[in-house]
């Protein structure tokens, strides 16, 4: 009887006049592998970014490892956390975005040491050697000592999965990864999450390669104009959709 | 079997001829134009009332190179207090907390919005307002005594500056792309720490000519601290104006001074800007 | 032979005559307007009314009343600091300085002055203060305002009268002009200070009981009327109507008006302040 690591009941976003997201419910269940598609504007990256509560919700609530994220149920009545509880939850996930967004005065090295010893208090040695580690897993061992801006994108976007993984998450979520790559380079980010993958992490992937998607995930979500239209086995989903628009956006990205 | 495309015909090739070099008749006719008018400028101020034995006698005066010294000390002090407050002040502006953000504005609209001789009068005079100051019980003075001309032309200059500074460091900090706040919360850090180490120092690239051009404008600024008898430059300047009626050539003296010190922090402010740059454009592969 | 000599006598008494009854410059009749600047921040010789915004003044009541004798003349009336005065006087945008200004012989390089006020530099402190003679002031912290003579006069003073005695020497605070020091005897800053003996009845005036004259001017000085060097027409002529104006009691009716009839001078001098 294992509980879902994420779970996601009736969360609704709207921007301004826009509704991101509408009543969404969703379980992502320990060691998944879970590929998000859809159209832009249809709320993927928006219930993403709300799992590690970039962005705040509406209404509804999401639980990550059992615990409700952001606010605290008392008397009724929800109760915002404090800045510093949000940060503390946000450490069980790690997020690599479709813009890298590496930190430039920084040498890779120095990226993926950042969060472990100065948000969690580590020794910089021990941090160290395992940034070392991280680095050799993503294959980017001799870039160290690199500025990002002396890294191609394919690169940078490896030392941001490491960075990720260094701060120990039990949940890691993919914006996009692949998205701003030029295509030369979109394979080898694409191994690493395969690599991480199969190691066993739960991985959340906003992802238009749908190649990846058939390949690596356990199950597919599609999504259109805030709400889960299909779900299921990538096979299924992708192979053979059973709704109309899951069909037109397939043949319209394929 | 050549490579490169066939090209079609009546087209000949000109690779082997070079440009010529434009004579540029109207430029030397404007040089030569401003040079004259400099030239009568520099005749008119040689042969005018100006004394000018008196300019080289006080040039390099002892009161006179105090006085330049005093004016650096200070331009350095208050840019260095400008700074910090003006950080404070962006980091305040930007936070989510109301009050700290009406606080932050209030002393920007303030400290600008008022003339800087007008808040150097007021520190100065302070004691007309609180005769004394401290924490009673633990530590209390007069104001007289504390509030010397030199504190006073510090505080009067540093929070004016940190007003406009905080200005920039708010542009500054805007323009970091809002993806590096976002990778900052997402390994975890709250809003204040990942300021300090991710957002600020990207911002020091954006912030540095700006910072460096007020730091040129503090040093003249210096000159207005003579009223609360603060012995920079000009306040010595005019001490000796005062005693020999030499008003233009001390002032010229003074100007010299001012004149030469800029031109010294210009070439250094653009190695500044080089070295801060260098750390974007890290492009050896 | 006698005749010629006789006839060149003749000539030479009627130029000295000429002469001496002096001749307005050809500029100024012609313009009917002297050209005058002051530096109006200094009750009561020449200062803005802060009730009305006129420009108002001993020196402004004076050079008035020169003007009508000369003729009607009108005045244009200028203001500079006090630091811009003499050179107003060199580039001739002003034809004579009546502002309240002490003749020193340094100002004497080049002008000269006709000294129509006895003036001399005097210590004061705030009515509650214990100092009672200026002997207390030795070792004390005294403020004037830097532009003037008054600087020296005070470390004059000290050597001659404290450090000769063996008690410590005056300590000199500098302020920009005398309302700033007098703010700063308010404040505690400084414990006495000097200013010219003609502007303390006004400063007591203004703030009654507020503060107490220590002993005598402690130097003689004068205050004069600067002309340009060479502008030797100009000068006799204002000398000779100010001699008139002594002698038919216009001069101490005006003085006295600004409570300095003790001020006056019997007749005009030239350069007469001892240095």
């Amino acid at each position: 009887m294992t509980k879902p690591l994420v779970a996601i009941r009736s969360v609704s976003k709207h921007f301004g006049e826009f509704q991101a997201l509408k009543r969404v419910s969703l379980d992502v269940w320990p060691g998944e592998v879970m590929c998000l598609i859809g159209a832009s504007g249809s709320g993927k990256t928006t219930l993403l970014r709300c799992v590690n509560q970039l962005t705040a919700i509406d209404s509804g609530g999401i639980w990550l490892d059992g615990e409700l994220l952001g606010v605290r149920e008392q008397g009724g009545r929800l109760h915002r956390l404090t800045e510093r509880e949000i940060g503390r939850q946000r450490l069980k996930t790690g997020m690599v975005f479709q813009r890298f967004n590496l930190f430039p005065h920084k040498t890779a090295l120095e990226n993926i040491t950042e969060g472990p010893v100065q948000v969690q208090g580590r020794k910089l040695d021990e941090v160290r050697t395992e940034a070392i580690e991280l680095l050799r897993r993503v294959g980017l061992a001799a870039k160290a000592e690199s500025y990002p801006a002396q890294l191609s994108g394919g690169q940078q976007q490896r030392v941001a999965i490491a960075r990720a993984l260094a701060m120990k998450p039990m949940l890691m979520l993919f914006d996009e990864p692949t998205s701003a790559l030029d295509p030369e380079l979109v394979g080898e980010v694409l191994a690493v999450m395969k690599e991480l993958a199969q190691s066993g992490m739960t991985m959340m992937v906003v992802t238009h390669e749908l190649g990846f998607a058939r390949e690596v995930a356990d199950r597919v979500v599609y999504m259109d104009q805030g709400a889960i239209v299909e779900s299921g086995q990538a096979s299924d989903v992708l192979g053979a959709p059973r709704e109309a628009r899951t069909k037109a956006f397939l043949s319209a990205v394929i | 079997m050549k490579a490169a495309p066939t090209v079609a015909e009546g087209f000949p090739d000109l690779s082997g001829m070079r440009l010529a070099r434009e004579p540029h008749w109207f430029r030397w006719l404007g040089a030569a134009l401003i040079i004259l008018v400099l030239a009568a400028i520099a005749r008119a101020f040689a042969g005018g009332q100006i004394e000018w034995s008196y300019v080289g006698r006080f040039l390099t005066a002892k009161v006179i190179l105090e006085g330049i010294v005093n004016t650096m000390v200070m331009a350095v002090l208050a840019m260095a207090l400008g700074i910090v407050l003006g950080v404070v002040a962006a980091i305040m502006r930007l936070s989510p907390n109301p009050v700290l953000r009406s606080v932050a504005a209030g002393y920007t609209w303030l400290f600008r919005g008022t003339p800087l001789i007008l808040q150097l009068l007021l520190w100065f005079n302070l004691a007309l307002v609180f005769p004394t100051i401290g924490i009673p019980g633990l530590w209390t003075a007069r104001a007289v005594d504390v509030m010397t001309p030199f504190l006073a032309a510090l505080l009067g200059l540093g929070i004016n500056q940190g007003a406009y500074t905080s200005e920039v460091m708010r542009a500054g900090m805007l323009s970091v792309d809002i993806g590096q706040y976002e990778a900052a919360q997402a390994i975890g850090m709250g809003r204040l720490r990942a300021l300090w180490r991710i957002i600020l120092p990207q911002a020091m690239r954006v912030v540095i000519p700006p910072i460096g051009n007020e730091f040129i404008g503090l040093v003249k600024a210096t000159s207005l601290a003579s009223v609360i008898q603060y012995p920079e430059v000009l306040h010595n300047a005019e001490n000796i104006y005062y005693a020999n009626s030499r008003v233009i050539e001390l002032l010229i003296v003074a100007g010299f001074w001012y004149l030469l010190v800029v031109s010294i922090l210009t070439p250094l402010q653009m190695l500044l800007e080089r070295r801060f740059a260098r750390g974007t454009m890290r492009l050896a592969r | 032979m006698t005749r010629l000599s006789l006839l060149l006598g003749l000539a030479a008494l009627a130029a000295g005559t000429s002469a001496r009854a002096a001749e307005l410059p050809a500029e100024i009749k012609q313009a009917g307007a002297l050209k005058l600047t002051v530096n109006s921040t200094y009750a009561p010789m020449e200062y803005r009314d802060p009730a009305t915004s006129e420009l108002v003044g001993l020196d402004i009541d004076l050079a008035g009343e020169l003007a009508k004798r000369l003729g009607g003349l009108k005045i244009t009336w200028s203001e500079t600091p006090f630091a811009e005065l003499i050179p107003s006087l060199q580039t001739k945008r002003a034809d004579f300085i009546i502002s309240g200004i002490s003749d020193r012989a340094s100002r004497r390089e080049t002008a000269d002055f006709v000294d129509y006020l006895v003036t001399g530099p005097q210590f004061f402190v705030l009515a509650e203060s214990e100092a009672k003679a200026a002997i207390d002031l030795c070792g004390k912290k005294v403020g004037t305002t830097r532009s003037t003579s008054f600087p020296v006069e005070i470390e004059k003073w000290s050597k001659q009268n404290c450090e000769a005695a063996g008690k410590p020497a005056i300590q000199y605070v500098p302020g920009e002009n005398s309302i700033d020091v007098r703010n700063q005897l308010k404040q505690g800053r400084i414990d006495a200070a000097v200013q010219g003996s003609e502007t303390l009845p006004y400063a007591q005036a203004l703030e009654a009981g507020k503060y107490r004259i220590v002993g005598e001017p402690f130097a003689k000085g004068y205050q004069g009327i600067m002309f340009r060097k060479d502008d030797t027409a100009l000068r006799e002529v204002v000398m000779e109507k100010l001699t008139a104006m002594i002698a038919d009691g216009s001069y101490k009716a005006i003085l006295d008006k600004w409570g300095l009839g003790a001020n006056a001078v019997a007749t005009p001098l030239m350069n007469a302040a001892p240095q």
